[in-house]
């Protein structure tokens, strides 16, 4: 095959270049997803729950505004803020309804008449005038409305923009590539960097906010550390290689296998998750330099002893060849299984992942030896065969030496730290919110963070809904005296900022229509009452009703803001909620919907996923190595160094206080995929030299001897191209490439000092023979 | 005049009479739809269908009697349905001058509490969760926007002309309103509301366009926001003109003494 392959060395080259412009095109017609809803698929039943709240009340999704300067009761502040309202409700294409200080239903009644007004009048009057702190005076008025309007100290005020209900995909994909949650938060971004708002240092928030500019830093991130890993691939390969051709072949490699891969994904419409899309990139990187360094240490090997270009390639590739598909299949199948996580993205990684493996190691089968194969034949090395000596393997086989002598300490050694890292496995805690996993080094987490602990802004909310059943029970007062009591409750969580109901309107009706006695600030008395007073409100151009009950007046909602955010506390207080709701609504149905509870129910798809994932990886690759060694035991012998990578990054997240997120949680597995290639060439070259020798030391010094290096230096150079992640300041990003590098010292660490003592203690290949 | 109120101008879609010209600009053209007679009088039975885009549905009916006053309308709606607002009663005062806001009173039974309802913060201005605004409604001015004859075509059969409208206060809910107007009668059967990035947001089809008392009256509105999927569906039952009405009916105590 590989002799065909160089006869047509020009037509595989010219193959080549038109894939790369084939998948060049359909990488363009590849959609990058941010979405969170996307995260989920299709079915899920949080998602269906997530449908049906939309179906009733509209968009869970809002864009927050916080204003800060001195004093917003000015006559510049408040034009200001007016211009702002006025212009976010103008320029995004989404935009509902906006309420601010300056645009708010202000209910005013007395004994004949009732209006719903604004707090600040059409023509907004000087400074110091009595009209001015009117403003004041009434914004303070209602202390319900005012704590969702302005801080006590009239420094921040908090704009909140409700957006009309996204599209369906399958209709904005007709007009756009971008998806109407990133429009968006870009129309908001365009808005709030407007210089003539600088005076409020507006901070937006709210999920379109912070999909864009999660969006905008994955985008400039992905370019910073495409470079930084551009930049260790060639100076690993000209150290490696010292030519030319050493540097192009892994840079073409990973070229062809990313385009053809996402030109895959284009043309097929494959999901595509911007959060994730750095890995596929950097282990494309990893494992391209892994196969070439193989390649090209092979091959000059070969081109010392006899200097024939076109022999030393057939050998390289008879020799390299079932090692490098045997290592990518492995690499594979442990990628592919996250596909039982039930989140779209942590399938992406799988799906993409995997078929840049397995594109990146087609591409160095076919055009690596091309490139080799042009240019003349050398003069052999004098002297240099296949028994001679570098400082290098020398070095190799005294730690063989000192292995087979201290395995006793090393046993030892390796157990407790095993039990010790066992132990922090049980303390690893997942997360999904940006604080934990992007990070607070991120200057929009830093921002958004701390709107949300601001007194007036919040950032994550989710809705309860309660399904009542019957048609019209949502204007019984019984039922809003229970809802009442749920949002005490809810109140009462460590959590919870405010919540907004139905309630607050009808209230505020009732004392307005009362002629503003707050003995009256409570549920009306009958069903009639909440009806007509719906309908008085209705009449009087009120229409913020339609967000908290639904139509058939049968379902009621109670959003709930949070300031801040605890996963463990997160799922004590939804559990909770969950129970409580059920003893005050004995008849009715209440779920949880919005970013918390989709949180919440991701992070235990996220732990399950990941324990199978993990499960299943093992069982294939130990099938793996029993077929590809014919022998159960070996197979089993061959898994427990490659289980060390999980006990140590697991047990460093659970010490460390890692959390598992959609980066972290990819490790494991991948770091298994991986480890098992050198584990694979260790056994398998010391089965070649046990059959020779029939002794197990000297089968396990002759393979350190000849592999050994090349274990260690292409898990160096594997761990360097990992810790390119190492210098982001995204939290998630920094764990990965930590936690990549942890994961493959401690297999090489394993694969040098546990794999040999095991081959040798429980004999896989045998007895050894006397003679 | 501030934006008329919605019951008032239902009466005032629903009530009209053919007058039609020929080689007219689209001014005249709106001019002549406009002032279609439509009695002195008025009484219909309403349904309002307020459709959401799942098909949840919400239906509110009412009684209406209206009256002229010279060039000012007077309107006493009561609810008949749903049964919890069933009595609840809106009186409207709805002036011509130019800078007078409309009068309204609801009456709410069940506190026994008449209020008067003035202003409306929504910069929309939908009117009772309907995809109609007050403007839609009311009486506007045919000088409130700039009036342009595109051409003419037929809808539904009928000869029209498609009239473009742009607004002369630029902070309207809408940029432009195209208007198809039947020819023979000069009756709007379709007009189509752009919002301010030119997208089309609401559509309105008017159909069931019949004489009654010798008055073309409009017996189905139906107005969808394509944007949302929101939709209202108006339906005039019974429609009656030029009957005797006191003019003491138009007033508080009337309001409060109910049907």
């Amino acid at each position: 095959m590989i002799r065909g392959l160089l006869k047509r060395r020009w037509f595989a080259l010219g193959a080549f270049v038109l894939i790369l412009f084939v998948g060049m095109v359909g990488m363009k017609k590849m959609v990058k997803e941010t979405s969170f809803d996307a995260y989920f698929i299709e079915g899920d039943p949080m998602l269906v729950k997530t449908d049906e709240f939309k179906a009733h009340f509209g968009n869970d999704y809002f864009v927050g505004v916080l204003t800060e300067c001195d004093n917003i009761f000015t006559k510049k502040n408040l034009t200001l803020l007016r211009e702002l309202s006025n212009e976010l409700l103008d320029s995004v294409s989404y935009a509902d309804k906006i309420t601010s200080l300056t645009d708010i239903e202000f209910m005013v009644g007395d004994e004949w008449g009732m209006t719903i007004e604004q707090i600040v009048p059409d023509e907004i009057p000087d400074d110091g005038t009595p009209e001015m702190d009117e403003i004041r005076r009434k914004a303070y008025s209602k202390p319900n409305v005012a704590r969702k309007l302005v801080s006590k100290d009239g420094r921040m005020s908090w704009v909140v923009l409700k957006l009309r209900a996204f599209p369906e995909d399958s209709v904005w994909h007709k007009e756009t590539d971008v998806a109407p949650d990133m429009q968006t938060g870009e129309e908001v971004d365009r808005v709030l960097n407007n210089p003539k708002y600088a005076s409020l240092n507006p901070k937006g928030t709210g999920m379109p906010v912070v999909s864009y500019e999660k969006m905008e830093f994955i985008n400039e991130e992905m370019s910073r550390l495409m470079m930084i890993a551009c930049i260790i691939c060639l100076v690993v390969m000209i150290v490696m290689t010292k030519s030319l051709r050493g540097v192009v072949s892994p840079f073409l490699s990973v070229i062809g296998g990313m385009f053809i891969t996402y030109g895959i994904a284009g043309y097929t419409g494959m999901y595509v998750d911007s959060t994730t899309t750095l890995i596929p990139v950097i282990l494309g990187f990893a494992v391209s330099i892994a196969y070439n360094i193989h390649i090209f240490s092979y091959f000059n090997g070969r081109m010392r002893i006899h200097g024939e270009r076109r022999k030393a390639i057939e050998e390289t590739i008879t020799e390299i060849g079932w090692s490098i598909c045997f290592c990518g299949i492995t690499t594979i199948v442990s990628l592919l299984s996250f596909l039982v996580i039930p989140i779209r993205p942590m399938k992406c990684v799988g799906m993409i992942c995997s078929m840049t493996v397995l594109f990146v190691m087609l591409t160095t089968m076919v055009i690596t030896p091309v490139l080799l194969s042009f240019g003349r034949n050398r003069k052999p090395r004098e002297g240099f065969t296949e028994e001679s000596d570098t400082t290098w393997t020398r070095a190799m086989v005294r730690m063989s030496d000192w292995t087979m002598n201290n395995s006793r300490i090393i046993v030892t050694v390796f157990t407790v730290i095993c039990l010790v890292l066992c132990i922090g496995l049980s303390k690893i805690v997942p997360a999904f919110d940006i604080e934990q996993t992007m990070g607070i080094k991120v200057p929009y987490v830093e921002k958004v963070v701390g709107v949300g602990r601001s007194e007036m802004g919040s950032l994550y909310s989710y809705d309860l809904v309660i399904d009542l059943a019957d048609e019209d029970a949502a204007k019984q007062p019984d039922n809003l005296r229970r809802l009442e009591r749920l949002a005490k409750v809810v109140e009462g969580y460590p959590l919870t900022k405010r919540t907004t109901s139905i309630l607050d309107i009808l209230k505020d009706l009732n004392q307005t229509l009362n002629e503003g006695d707050e003995a009256f600030y409570r549920i009306p008395d009958s069903e009639e009452e909440v009806a007509q007073m719906m309908m008085l409100y209705e009449n009087a151009g009120g229409s913020e009703a339609e967000y908290w009950v639904d139509y058939d007046y049968r379902r009621l909602r109670l959003m709930v803001e949070i300031s801040d955010f605890n996963s463990a506390e997160v799922e004590k207080e939804l559990n909770d909620i969950d129970l409580r709701a059920k003893e005050i609504f004995p008849g009715a149905s209440v779920t949880a919907v919005g970013n918390l509870p989709q949180y919440n129910v991701m992070m235990q798809y996220l732990v399950r996923g990941q324990m199978l994932s993990f499960i299943i990886s093992v069982l294939i690759i130990g099938v793996i190595l029993m077929i590809a060694f014919q022998s159960v035991k070996v197979g089993l012998i061959g898994l427990i160094p490659n289980l060390m990578p999980a006990v140590f990054v697991g047990g460093i997240m659970g010490w460390a206080g890692v959390p598992l997120d959609m980066m972290t949680a990819t490790i494991i597995p991948m770091m298994l995929g991986m480890a098992v290639d050198d584990t694979i060439h260790f056994i398998n070259h010391s089965k070649l030299e046990y059959d020779r020798c029939g002794k197990y030391p000297l089968s396990i010094n002759r393979t350190f001897r000849v592999v050994g290096v090349a274990i260690v230096t292409t898990s160096i150079i594997t761990s360097a191209v990992f810790g390119a992640f190492t210098t982001s300041p995204c939290a998630m990003n920094f764990h990965f490439g930590l936690l990549a590098i942890v994961g493959i010292v401690s297999a090489l660490a394993a694969d040098l000092f546990v794999t040999p003592i095991l081959v040798k203690r429980f004999k896989v290949f045998g007895n050894e023979i006397n003679n | 005049m501030k934006a008329k109120v919605i019951l008032t101008a239902i009466a005032g879609l629903a009530f009209m009479a053919p007058v039609c010209a020929q080689n007219l600009s689209g001014r005249d053209i709106m001019q002549k739809a406009k002032d279609l007679p439509d009695g002195d009088t008025r009484y219909a039975e309403m349904e309002l269908t307020l459709i959401k885009k799942n098909g949840d549905k919400r239906v509110r009916k009412v009684t209406s009697w209206s009256i002229d006053e010279g060039k000012d309308k007077k309107t006493l709606m009561f609810f008949t349905y749903p049964g919890d607002v069933s009595g609840t009663g809106f009186l409207t005062w709805d002036y011509d001058e130019i800078g007078k806001d409309d009068d309204k009173w609801l009456y709410l039974p069940a506190m026994k509490k008449t209020r008067r309802i003035s202003g409306s913060s929504s910069k929309t201005d939908y009117f009772m969760g309907t995809d109609f605004t007050y403007n839609d409604m009311g009486s506007r001015n045919v000088d409130e926007d700039e009036h342009k004859l595109l051409r003419e075509e037929e809808r539904d059969g009928q000869k029209c002309w498609v009239i473009e409208s742009v607004p002369v206060d630029k902070h309207e809910i809408y940029s432009r309103k195209v208007t198809w107007i039947r020819q023979d009668c000069c009756v709007p059967v379709y007009v189509e509301f752009y919002d301010k990035l030119d997208k089309l947001h609401r559509a309105l089809t008017i159909s069931q366009i019949s004489q009654v008392q010798g008055i073309w009256t409009k017996q189905r509105m139906a107005m969808k926001n394509v944007q949302t999927g929101h939709s209202t569906v108006i339906s005039v039952l019974n429609p009656q003109y030029d009957l005797k009405v006191d003019k003491n009916m138009f007033t508080v105590a009337k309001l409060e003494k109910g049907l």
